[in-house]
């Protein structure tokens, strides 16, 4: 197999699944080996993107021309393919969890459920395999359209409201803020290619760097950096199947990897020169890091609960790309891949508590860790990660962040990234213990037989893969090291 | 043959003109009703390959054309007629799905509308004076008033008074203009104007404006749009429509060129035009955003459009004009699509939308293609357009005009979206009429060339090329 074949198979396989999960979505048991198979395909494809790119390969697809100098392509490089890889991994337990939701919960249309979740992860898929900014928004743009009807997958008033500020958001800052940057940084630089160093280093005044900054950080809503957040504030409605891959596994985490792409690829070293705008994003994006974890605090309801603290976690990512220096944006990468395996732990987490029991407030959570060990260990390790705490995998993120910003000379944003993980400890710490220490429900489940395999299973997976992280930080350091540094 | 043959193509405006004017004779003399249509599809067709073969000799080799006393081309005529033939044989194959709904009678004098339209609007392209191009102009909107007139919905009517009304002060206006143009330049001829020593710069100023200001109330652009949404609400001619509305905006889009190579007169009009699509982007655009009748909701969505059209030929450059060429075909393309995906339901109220996907799964696809391409989503020919004009308008320091690509965009995300959710996400509440003709296939082949031509934008290399030299030829850039 060549890296090309393995490029083409990540991209083209999950969209040829959508197809295959509406065709074949009778019998539901056919549906679901469909569904889990090819995503387990995907993740073969994308462990082998992973080896190629530590071995020095390249690979390259190209699909279209539609402007001179300016192709449709897809390319393998240490940050999107480490991205991609977790998505693909974690994308394979989401598959088997998911199978199991919609059987535990009744879900309606379920096939059309699978079908677009296949084709989020394709579209996300093909954001972090992005070669150049108009392939990133191309697939950005597909990505927040394919992610709408996981948004609306629910039918009511209250879901098409939401799904309709989802898409108003995410297209709407695309088109107002993202389409115009890219067309300035055409005409500045010629070309739009990612390429290590930045394709706009040098070419670039210091007005043109602020503005393209703002503009890039506002634009790529989906990082929701404020006040382009609200998409993913008001997602919480969604079916838990959905919002793993909203807030966990697509949304969040490959506009996350794309802004930080367009940090390392598009600006460069042009981004020191981007001054002040950095220092002032750097600002708003710690302050409202802190403040979001402290709203988590006042929500009772756990998907929102979660909803504000995934965009606190979000905006630590942001703030390491924005301190300019290479440990600020490994960092970056690393706190995405951190939140992106406790997210998704915690997101299937919650929702199998859900299935089960029924229980979606956090106010009825003590005690059930007693009754379901698995899922709430699961819990206890993702909200560990999410927090910082060593020796869990967002620990070395939170680190690294700190070690960044004290080297970079921002110490307050240093002291920021410190405040916003005692506030994300106050709202995800007493849950976690609380679960184990409070008294046993007597009526815990809502069905008799509790939990199936299907929706425990990959909870321990996906928390044992979010321990596994803490072992991988050095060598997710020598891996992304090009990035930064050509090879 | 070959002789006879170069003899024709060297003579092919006349040849276009002649098809489709015979064809309409020939349409309006025959009494049966089916017969009278595959009549007038043929003459289109024939005058469609007519004028693809002229656009293509002219814009890859520049190929000379024979000398004629009435008809010339330049780069804008010889990029849009095409585009208006093909336009017009595919609203005319359209008809076939509708024509069970007309009087049999009225079929022959519809047919021949049609065909006597377009030739209108094409004739106003390759006319050599101003006199032929107001008599072509004034002919196209005749020809769309008649059908919007005797439509099979009597409520076309008041759009047939309406634009009978507004089409008569334009053609009181233009013959205005075409007197104060040819006084201050001393010569009828269009081209002429550019190369005359103006000697009074404000009354050619005011000619222009008074050529430019109907042409912009034919195309739907705001605020002299007052008859468009009578017009398109109520009328089933919306394909024939959006045709006479791009073709007035190709007419435009000459006058400028013209314009633009006049020192005296340039800014003066690139100001008139640069207004007009600022209020037409901004009017539009809210209009759209609030519509709840489906058509008039394309036709405001088609105000904004044509806006950006109008700020593109307002800069008065080959980038900016080869960027309204493009906004062109792109919202040509999108309308088209838009308009034949709504026909597949009689009602014209958004509710009638909920559910089309299943019911109707072509015709949401090429509702959905339309409104992605009116939003400016990547892989359309409509993200062609916006990308053309922000990159022209920046080229030029017009910083601002990024800001009506923008607008147009994001309004069109507003109600594109809302078009994308009732047809997906909604079950249809009542039954839809539907209408279960076998002719309705006849509509199948417009969807699909207007979902291949947003299409277009997967790889418009070619489209690209044809459009830059076509403005620089009409600018008198590259001879």
């Amino acid at each position: 197999m060549t890296a090309e074949l393995a490029l083409a198979g990540v991209l083209g396989v999950s969209a040829l699944q959508a197809l295959l999960v509406l065709a074949l979505s009778r019998p539901p048991g056919l549906r679901d080996v469909v569904h889990v198979l090819s995503t387990g395909v995907v993740a073969l494809f994308a462990g082998y993107l992973v080896v190629a790119v530590a071995n020095g390969e390249t690979a390259r697809i190209v699909l279209a021309q539609p402007l001179p100098n300016v192709e449709l392509a897809f390319a393998i490089e240490p940050l999107g393919t480490l991205a991609g890889a977790v998505l693909a991994g974690l994308g394979f337990l989401h598959a088997v969890h998911t199978s199991g939701m919609v059987r535990a919960t009744d879900q309606k249309a379920p096939a059309r459920l699978m079908a677009f979740s296949a084709l989020t992860t394709a579209a996300a898929m093909a954001v972090m395999f992005s070669a150049n900014l108009f392939s990133f928004f191309v697939a950005y743009q597909a990505l927040a359209l394919a992610a709408f009807p996981l948004v609306a997958h629910v039918g009511d008033d209250e879901a098409r409201n939401t799904a309709r500020t989802f898409l108003a958001v995410l297209l709407g800052a695309s088109i107002a803020l993202l389409l115009p940057a890219m067309i300035w940084t055409y005409t500045l630089a010629g070309a739009l290619e990612f390429q290590t160093g930045g394709v706009l280093a040098g070419r670039v005044d210091q007005l043109s760097a602020n503005i393209l900054l703002v503009l890039f950080v506002l634009g790529i809503a989906g990082a929701a950096a404020p006040p382009m957040h609200r998409w993913l504030t008001v997602s919480f409605t969604a079916p838990y199947p959905s919002l793993v891959l909203v807030q966990g596994l697509a949304v969040l985490p490959a506009a996350g990897i794309g802004l930080l792409k367009v940090f390392a690829y598009v600006f460069g070293s042009a981004l020191i020169t981007a001054a002040p705008a950095t220092q002032i994003l750097l600002g708003i994006c710690g302050v409202t890091m802190c403040s979001a974890a402290l709203i988590a605090l006042s929500k009772t309801d756990m998907r929102e609960r979660l909803a504000y603290s995934f965009w606190a976690q979000s905006l630590a990512a942001i703030v390491g790309g924005l301190l300019a220096a290479p440990a600020g944006l490994f960092a970056a990468a690393l706190q995405i891949v951190a939140t992106s395996c406790a997210a998704t732990t915690l997101l299937m987490a919650v929702g199998t508590t859900a299935a089960v029991t029924g229980r979606h407030r956090t106010l009825d959570y003590p005690g059930l860790g007693r009754v379901m060990p698995w899922t709430f260990a699961g819990i206890a390790i993702a909200c560990a990660s999410l927090i910082g705490m060593p020796p869990f995998s967002g620990a070395w993120a939170k680190l690294w962040l700190i070690t960044a910003s004290a080297s970079t000379g921002v110490i307050w944003a240093a002291g920021l990234v410190g405040a916003a993980a005692v506030l994300t400890f106050a709202h995800l710490g007493p849950l976690a213990a609380n679960a184990f220490a409070g008294r046993a429900p007597t009526d815990a489940f809502k069905r008799p037989d509790g939990a199936s395999i299907l929706l425990v299973a990959p909870v321990i997976l996906a928390a044992a893969g979010t321990l596994g992280l803490l072992v991988l930080a050095d060598p997710l350091a020598s891996f992304l090291s090009p990035v930064w540094t050509p090879r | 043959m070959s002789a006879y043959l170069d003899l024709i193509r060297s003579h092919a405006p006349a040849v276009i003109l002649g098809a489709l004017l015979v064809g309409a004779a020939l349409a309006l003399a025959t009494p049966h009703g089916r017969a009278s249509w595959a009549l007038a599809l043929f003459a289109a067709i024939a005058a469609a390959v007519a004028a693809l073969d002229l656009s293509w000799r002219f814009l890859t080799t520049g190929a000379p054309l024979a000398p004629d006393a009435v008809l010339t081309v330049d780069g804008v005529g010889a990029f849009v007629a095409p585009l208006i033939a093909i336009l017009a044989a595919l609203v005319i194959l359209a008809e076939g799905a509708a024509i069970r709904e007309r009087l049999a009678r009225a079929i022959p004098f519809a047919m021949a509308l049609h065909l006597a339209g377009a030739a209108g609007w094409i004739g106003a392209l390759f006319a050599q004076d101003f006199v032929g191009l107001v008599v072509g102009v004034n002919v196209g909107w005749l020809a769309l008033t008649g059908l919007v007139a005797t439509g099979p919905e009597r409520g076309g009517l008041n759009g047939a008074l309406r634009m009978l009304t507004a089409g008569g002060a334009g053609a009181a206006f233009m013959l205005a203009g075409v007197a104060l143009v040819t006084y201050a330049t001393g010569s009828s001829a269009v081209d002429a104007a550019a190369r005359a020593l103006i000697s009074g710069p404000q009354i050619a100023t005011l000619g222009f404006v008074l050529l430019l200001v109907p042409l912009m109330l034919m195309a739907g652009a705001a605020p002299f749009h007052g008859w468009s949404g009578a017009a398109f609400g109520r009328s089933n001619e919306t394909l024939a429509l959006t045709m006479g509305a791009l073709a007035s905006l190709a007419v435009v889009a000459r006058l400028a060129a013209v314009a633009a190579t006049a020192p005296a007169v340039a800014e003066s009009v690139s100001v008139v035009l640069v207004s007009v699509g600022i209020a037409s982007v901004l009017i539009g655009s809210v209009q759209a955003v609030g519509a709840v009748n489906v058509r008039r909701l394309i036709a405001y969505a088609g105000a904004a459009q044509a806006g950006c059209v109008l700020v593109a030929i307002a800069l008065e450059s080959p980038a900016g004009l080869a960027a309204a060429l493009i906004q062109l075909s792109a919202w040509g393309a999108g309308a088209f699509a838009l308009f034949a995906g709504i026909a597949a339901s009689k009602d014209a109220a958004l509710t009638a939308l909920d559910g089309l996907g299943r019911r109707a799964p072509f015709a949401g696809i090429a509702i959905t293609v339309g409104a992605l391409s009116f939003m400016g989503a990547p892989l359309t020919i409509g993200l062609l357009g916006r990308w053309r004009l922000i990159e022209a308008g920046v080229g030029a320091g017009w910083w601002w005009a990024t800001g009506a690509a923008i607008v147009t965009s994001l309004a069109a995300v507003f109600y594109g979206g809302r078009l994308i959710e009732r047809i997906y996400f909604r079950r249809a509440t009542e039954a839809a009429a539907f209408d279960l003709d076998v002719w309705r296939w006849a509509r199948a082949p417009v969807l699909a060339a207007a979902i291949a031509a947003i299409a277009w934008g997967l790889a418009p290399s070619l489209l690209l090329e044809l459009a830059a030299r076509a403005s620089r030829l009409a600018l008198g850039v590259d001879a």
